[in-house]
């Protein structure tokens, strides 16, 4: 054999093992964490039930429904709608495992984007999971990508046009799920979980629907719920609400000439009322220095003090950063305030729930405590 | 489309293994081994 | 001193001299610079991040790839050498008019897709032989390639970078068109002058055309021979203005035509032409997977953050040569990543500008990332289509309009509310 020929050989070599550990490691995150059926479940379905173009795909997800014994309004809540702002999924979880119904129904979608959970995305050295400890022991979820998979869904255009409004964004945005809605039937899989979304919205007839998300702490719309004009009212109540219990949070109106996001279209193309939250995630900031599971949980990044210091931040941030137990307990701690600000303007048609932790349960307890033991395995 | 690329990618990453198997330049050979980890990745739908 | 600063030494100090001191290709120095980073940073299942981090890539390589492929199958076919022929036959008399044209030609299909690669080695490399039979230097007309290439880049409709910034910010890619050809025409036009036109106007063309050969031209016919470009410019526009029915992508529209090339003119072994284009083109798809690895490797380890914030720090006065200096240097890396990486924080830092003509200017400085050793993706291409064996010498042509570019992008900045009361 040449000589070239042989070290043709060991290069190629080299190349297998490193896409066959490498690859293991993408091949691992199709696992989906675990979710516990918390006492409230009255049943679980899929999102093809509402829209069977979803079935068999990447795009289907769980839906959990926590029907109360007597009528009342309705409340969707969408969790990873990014996968890679975990206080949005951890919170929906948080629904999921503790909320029980009385009146009214509570829908969650905990992984609004499926795919998205799937893979990370390239550059950006994210982990692939974090660990939150429980006194039942550790409970893994993951860390996914900001935008649906490219397995499902490749390749990109050169540009994304937004399909009912025309609007024009950068090529990658094909695959964000908050950038899709209100979705096509037959359009890419973005979009069909988009439209499968305003499906279960429009048969269902929710009430009030919520988006979970996270922004880094550079951009300025943070530690704020963004409404719909139909759902201003309700927002601005909440706004009050949380106040009183010293949360701060602004009231954003949804921009009219930002297309495809759930506080417009949602509002645009259903009865629903859409508002939109977001807290301060270090882990997905261009400013954040060493990126790992302890980022993601603590929210302690030395760049980013050094950052506030210097006046680039839209929150305020100190060494005590801004731990997942804070995010979270935000966004719950949201989600009872909507329903309080909802039950008063209208008692003919309440939304309450129980077991719901508070924002200083959250703080002095931390996450775990909410967390249901995993089943045993068989 | 999906599967159109998938082919484009696989000419691609054919032709990369002919370049890296027919080349005596030892430096082209491991850049060639670079590029085929992602190519094969892909193809492979793994990632 | 900071860990990320000590990482930051080493990544770049491994990569230095793995490729001055030990004459390394520039793809194998970054992938030792990255495994280095990601063993002294501590990163968890390296391999893991090393091989996702190319995955930034995969899209820009496939485009590359085919483009490539085309261009050698189009030069393989004898349609090259004809079409110079053509034009210079035609226009040899008026060079000025010429010069401005070619410059708008090589600058269309980065205006189409966005991308300057896509520029240069589709029309730059058809007009490279042009310029040459016009009596231009070689490295005088690498360099007016590669502007005009990165000026096509961010020229309207596409231009990738500010809808990156844009989407940093959440401001939709609209009303963009004026800013940027006040931004890209009138450099156009100019360059066109300084290193064209100021170079062949003093040439004796009386003997170019005898010495140019018409033989394929004759044999083929050029609607045949030329079929292959005019199917290119037909697809990428159809691409652009109806994507729901002809949205083929790049790589698929060269894909068709390097398969048309094989067909319209001198009969050529495609598949050979084809390892041909990948062989040379090789190198520079490394680098861009050596990139990979090392973005995500910074990134992890938070080196990233480092140069982001320090970036950011610097006094007000100084922000604005912060940025004509800092987004170039970090295109070194890669221009679109610099335009997230750095391009947004900087606009989060502008926000009391006109947005659009502050986000197009920024656009406009990050492309400048494409001259940036070592991805250097304009200025390298740019050599080769030119005959180059270095791109060195397409370089140093280079740092003075680069720096004008600069500083027009910058004016544009400061003066933006002016510029934007003009229309
Ligand atoms: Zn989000």
């Amino acid at each position: 054999m040449q000589k070239h020929t042989i070290s043709a050989i060991i290069c190629l070599a080299g190349a297998l093992v490193a896409a066959a550990i490498a690859g293991a490691s993408f091949l691992a995150m199709r696992k989906p964490d675990l979710i516990v059926r918390g006492p409230g479940v009255t049943d679980v379905k899929m999102l093809s039930d509402w829209f069977p173009g979803l079935k068999g795909t990447p795009g289907d997800t769980e839906v959990y429904i926590l029907k109360g014994a007597d009528d009342g309004a309705s409340m969707l809540v969408l969790g990873g709608t990014h996968p890679n702002e975990p206080a949005g999924h951890i919170a929906a979880i948080m629904l999921i495992e503790n909320a029980q119904p009385k009146s009214g129904t509570l829908y969650v979608i905990p992984r609004a984007n499926a795919s998205g959970f799937t893979a990370n995305d390239p550059q950006e050295g994210a982990p692939q999971s974090f660990t939150i400890q429980t006194p039942n022991g550790p409970r893994v979820f993951r860390y996914g990508s900001r935008a649906t998979n490219p397995i499902h869904q490749w390749p990109d255009p050169n540009v994304y046009i937004h399909a009912s409004s025309g609007q024009t964004l950068s090529g990658s945005e094909t695959r964000n799920l908050n950038r899709g809605y209100p979705g096509r039937p037959d359009g890419t899989l973005t979009e069909r979980v988009c439209y499968g979304i305003v499906q279960l919205i429009k048969k269902e007839n929710v009430t009030i629907t919520v988006d979970l998300h996270e922004a880094s702490p550079e951009y300025p719309v943070i530690n704020a719920i963004v409404a719909h004009p139909k759902a201003m009212q309700l927002a601005s109540d909440m706004v009050l609400g949380l106040e009183m219990q010293d949360i701060k949070i602004s009231l954003e109106p949804s921009p009219v000439n930002l297309r495809g996001l759930t506080h417009r279209e949602l509002g645009d193309f259903t009865d629903t009322l859409p508002v939109l939250m977001e807290t301060a995630n270090a882990s997905q900031g261009r400013l954040r220095g060493r990126t790992d599971e302890a980022l993601v949980l603590t929210g302690k990044d030395k760049w980013y003090v050094r950052a506030e210091k210097l006046g680039r931040l839209y929150v305020p941030y100190d060494e005590k950063g801004h731990p997942l137990e804070e995010r979270v307990g935000r966004h719950v701690t949201a989600i009872s305030e909507l329903m309080n600000s909802w039950n008063l303007e209208h008692p003919e048609k309440p939304l309450e729930f129980e077991g719901l932790p508070g924002y200083e349960d959250f703080l002095t307890k931390g996450i775990g405590v909410f967390l249901l033991p995993l089943p045993a395995k068989n | 489309m999906f599967y159109i690329y998938l082919a484009i990618l696989a000419i691609v990453l054919a032709l990369t293994v002919w370049v890296l198997f027919d080349t005596k330049k030892l430096s082209l050979q491991v850049t060639a081994a670079m590029v085929i980890v992602p190519l094969l990745l892909r193809l492979l739908m793994i990632k | 001193m900071s860990q990320e600063f000590l990482l930051f030494i080493l990544m770049v100090g491994v990569f230095a001299a793995g490729c001055f001191a030990l004459k390394w290709p520039v793809s194998v120095s970054m992938l030792l610079a990255a495994v280095a980073g990601a063993l002294a940073g501590g990163v968890q299942n390296p391999i893991r991040h090393l091989v996702e981090g190319t995955f930034g890539y995969v899209d820009t390589i496939l485009t590359i790839a085919t483009a490539m492929m085309f261009m050698t199958g189009f030069r393989d076919s004898g349609a090259l050498e004809a079409l110079t022929a053509a034009v210079i036959r035609k226009f040899n008399k008026l060079p000025g008019l010429l010069m401005i044209l070619l410059t708008f030609v090589i600058m269309v299909p980065g205006m189409i897709t966005g991308s300057s690669t896509a520029s240069v080695l589709t029309a730059g490399a058809v007009v490279a032989p042009m310029f040459a039979s016009m009596g231009m230097s070689a490295l005088d007309s690498g360099a007016l390639i590669s502007i005009a290439a990165i000026l096509g880049m961010i020229a309207p409709p596409v231009n990738i970078p500010a809808m990156i910034i844009g989407g940093g910010i959440d401001m939709p890619y609209v009303g963009f068109e004026i800013p940027l050809i006040l931004l890209t025409f009138p450099l156009a036009i100019a360059f066109a002058f300084w290193f064209g036109w100021r170079n062949v106007r003093k040439v004796d063309r009386s003997k170019v055309v005898e010495s140019l050969d018409f033989s394929a031209l004759n044999q083929y016919g050029a609607w045949r021979l030329f079929s292959p470009l005019i199917l290119i410019f037909v697809l990428m526009i159809l691409d652009k203005t109806v994507p729901r029915v002809f949205g083929l992508g790049m790589p698929l529209i060269f894909l068709l035509g390097t398969a048309l090339t094989w067909v319209t003119g001198k009969r050529f072994e495609i598949l050979k032409s084809a390892k041909k284009a990948i062989e040379d083109v090789l190198p520079v798809l490394g680098i861009l997977v050596g990139v990979g690895m090392f973005i995500q490797i910074m990134t992890a380890t938070g080196v990233r953050g480092f140069i982001v914030v320090n970036a950011l720090s610097v006094p007000p006065a100084l922000l604005y040569v912060m940025i004509a200096v800092s987004i170039p240097l970090f295109g070194a890396i890669s221009a679109f990543g610099s335009s997230s990486v750095l391009g947004v924080p900087f606009m989060l830092a502008l926000l009391g500008k006109d947005q659009i003509i502050a986000a197009a200017s920024l656009s406009l400085i990050a492309a400048l990332g494409d001259f940036m050793p070592p991805t250097a993706l304009a200025a390298i291409f740019a050599a080769r289509v030119v005959g180059l064996e270095k791109y060195g010498g397409v370089l140093k042509k280079l740092v003075v309009p680069g720096l004008i570019i600069a500083v027009y992008g910058i004016l544009f900045i400061l003066f933006s509310k002016q510029i934007r009361a003009l229309y």
